[in-house]
């Protein structure tokens, strides 16, 4: 086996549906893709808090449980894992470091995958805003345009800029593990990413920490539009069902 | 130590309840600070001043910025000797090259004489030195001459503020109030009127009295020496002309290359923070005359003497000894970094340090007072979402600093304990979930 499908720790956690969706979407656009039951958590979480040193040895045990497996690429629907893997990996493994990263993002925005897709929204019309997750923007191959091509590519859907996008974007408040000891942050922040939603029914997030943080705002202040994780939104659109329902 | 992380970590908390209770000082400008951070975040995009939007004006220089400073940073030892040279040699100005900031200190308690009282501008570079704090220390009077300072001095405002508009915070009504109890005078609550009282009774002193005066400088050219200020207000005007002794302190990275690099800079710092300077000076040294007989003499109407003292203090030692905080040679001291926040926003002036707000505050008390001043500062509220380098004009990693502190704080027992336990999991286990 050499294509993983690789989770990441909070979703295979907490957003059990959505991962099951993930798996779907990308084994429908390529088989060889698989789940490996417990991989290692990519480290991303302790990168503030751990020496150079320590992360190292973490990041090589990572890599070596890549390599045990035959591991030459991989899928990650995980925004920070992602982030970690492009930005970080490189610089403590260098050459030794060889795995393909891809977000679903760029996966799915491939224009073969998309064609197979061949999304539809059986609606009138849907308008959709994005929220550009930080870690996603400021990766060393940032995602900005392909959440952008993959909706423009789907028919009757329409997605509205947010006055604050790309690498404008606010954050929500839950990087840096923020979000366990300080919520107040997202408390602040998440509410203003709604408020900057204009016209769109529903908020797209392709990142679970982001997902985490602003569908607690929703429900803390009882804000009407959904906040939708983009391989649920997908899913839907695949089975033909209304994508923003909860 | 680890006993420390959770104290400074409870202490966070406990800051984070005083600035969500009503009220409070820091509540309140909390709020003035939530309102005036989305403005300036708004104003970026906005064509009202000019043609092109602030972020089309950064995008167009933002790479000959880039490597205008690199170039700098790079030949630091280079352009600082060929400014100071051009300075002493062509400018007639005293110039000092102070290695720390207690010589910057020691050099300025002399420079003053025997003043008593010193008219300054607002400067952030006089609090990175700390002038202020020796000022304090020797009894001598500081008169700060910005109006927002004016304010804050009114008030005995302790707390970090905003460092373009230092007292906007204050309302019309609170303002009157206290110049009613410290001066006696009975205003409108209106800002037309506060202005008119403080042109009325200050303009005068600011003309007549002033001996020795302090200012830092927006930037310097090492081509020429020439200091720019930027101002609306026309205190600098005032402080650095109609005075004895103009007394300019700043760090060495103020320097940029040639002339035309240190107009862009200033230009810039107006563009970026959406303001637009009444008046620019570009002092090349103290006021003089050759009319009579052709024979210079320096010190006609404007400043008898210039004194220049430059900074060095962490500065070059950033660089060769490859500090973390390294990419902040590049700062531009434009201030921008504050507006796009995120923490900034949520957590106003808690997440700061005596030598003002955000990230930008708490890396220079971290390179000033170590690493147990930054996490006091709110260091762990940081997301690391690094808007910061997008906004800022040059480039400057604040969030990938702040990441490297962090990971120094935890080498030393004061990461929040809760982080912790993640990082454990994570590497123990192998999954922070588990």
């Amino acid at each position: 086996m050499s294509k993983l499908i690789y989770l990441g720790c909070l979703s295979t956690r907490f957003y059990d549906s959505t991962c099951k969706n993930a798996i779907k979407i990308i084994q429908f656009l390529d088989r060889e893709y698989q789940v490996i039951e417990n991989p290692p958590c990519c480290g991303s979480l302790a990168y503030n808090m751990t020496s150079d040193e320590i992360m190292k040895t973490h990041v090589e045990f990572v890599n070596d449980w890549f390599k045990t497996n035959n591991i030459t690429e991989l899928v990650t629907i995980c925004a920070g894992c992602y982030s970690y893997f492009t930005r970080y990996y490189k610089e403590f493994l260098g050459s030794e470091f060889t795995i393909k990263i891809q977000h679903f993002l760029q996966f799915l925005a491939d224009p073969q995958n998309l064609h197979k897709l061949n999304l539809k929204y059986s609606g009138k019309s849907l308008k959709v805003n994005y929220h550009d997750a930080c870690h996603l923007r400021n990766s060393s191959v940032p995602i900005i345009e392909e959440p952008r091509i993959i909706l423009n590519s789907i028919e009757n859907i329409e997605l509205i800029e947010s006055d604050y996008n790309k690498t404008k974007s606010i954050c929500c408040g839950a990087g840096g593990g923020v979000y366990s000891i300080f919520k107040e942050n997202s408390d602040y922040n998440a509410k203003t990413i709604f408020e900057n939603m204009k016209k769109g029914k529903a908020l797209l997030t392709a990142c679970p920490f982001c997902y985490t943080a602003l569908n607690r705002i929703r429900e803390d202040n009882n804000i009407r539009k959904p906040v939708i994780k983009f391989e649920d939104f997908i899913a839907k659109l695949m089975e033909g069902v209304e994508p923003i329902s909860g | 130590m680890g006993d420390k992380g959770k104290e400074f970590y409870e202490k966070i908390k406990s800051k984070i309840d005083t600035v969500q209770k009503e009220g409070t000082l820091e509540n309140k400008f909390g709020m003035f600070w939530k309102f005036a951070s989305n403005i300036k975040f708004r104003q970026h995009d906005l064509r009202y001043l000019y043609e092109d939007s602030s972020r089309e004006f950064v995008e167009k220089y933002r790479d000959q910025l880039i490597a205008m400073k690199e170039e700098f940073v790079q030949n630091m030892d280079y352009y600082v000797e060929k400014c100071i040279k051009v300075m002493r040699e062509a400018n007639n100005m005293t110039v000092y090259l102070a290695k720390t900031n207690e010589e910057a200190q020691d050099i300025f308690m002399k420079e003053i004489g025997e003043a008593k009282v010193i008219y300054k501008s607002k400067s952030n570079e006089a609090k990175d030195i700390g002038i202020i704090d020796v000022l304090k220390n020797n009894n001598i009077e500081i008169k700060e001459t910005d109006l927002g300072d004016v304010l804050v001095q009114l008030f005995d405002y302790k707390l970090p503020s905003f460092g373009i508009g230092p007292g906007a915070h204050f309302t019309r009504e609170e303002i009157v109030a206290k110049i009613k109890e410290v001066h006696g005078v009975e205003l409108e609550p209106k800002a037309s009127a506060i202005v008119k009282y403080y042109r009325e009774t200050y303009r005068k002193e600011l003309l007549n009295d002033v001996k020795v005066s302090l200012t830092s400088a927006n930037v310097i050219s090492a081509e020429d020496g020439t200091i720019i200020l930027g101002e609306n207000e026309g205190n600098i005007s005032l402080l650095t002309r109609a005075t004895e002794k103009h007394i300019v302190v700043c760090g060495i990275t103020k320097i940029v290359p040639t002339i035309l690099d240190a107009v862009l800079v200033a230009k810039l710092q107006t563009r970026i923070n959406n303001v637009s300077f009444s008046y620019i000076s570009l002092i090349a040294g103290p006021s003089n005359t050759s009319d009579v007989q052709g024979e210079r003499v320096l010190g006609m109407y404007g400043a008898k003497e210039v004194v220049v003292i430059l900074v060095d203090d962490w500065r070059t030692n950033a660089l060769k000894k490859d500090k973390i905080y390294k990419d902040f040679l590049k700062c531009v001291g434009c201030r921008t970094c504050n507006y796009a926040c995120t923490a900034s926003r949520a957590f106003g002036n808690i997440f700061a340090s005596k030598y003002g707000l955000g990230a930008d505050g708490i890396i220079r008390d971290y390179i000033h007072n170590g690493i147990e001043a930054a996490v006091k500062d709110g260091l762990f509220l940081c997301t690391g979402c690094e808007n910061c380098r997008h906004w800022c004009p040059v480039s400057v990693n604040l969030g990938e600093i702040m990441k490297s502190i962090k990971k120094e704080a935890t080498k030393v027992g004061l990461c929040p304990p809760p982080l912790m336990e993640y990082q454990q999991k994570i590497l123990k286990d192998k999954n922070p979930f588990k």
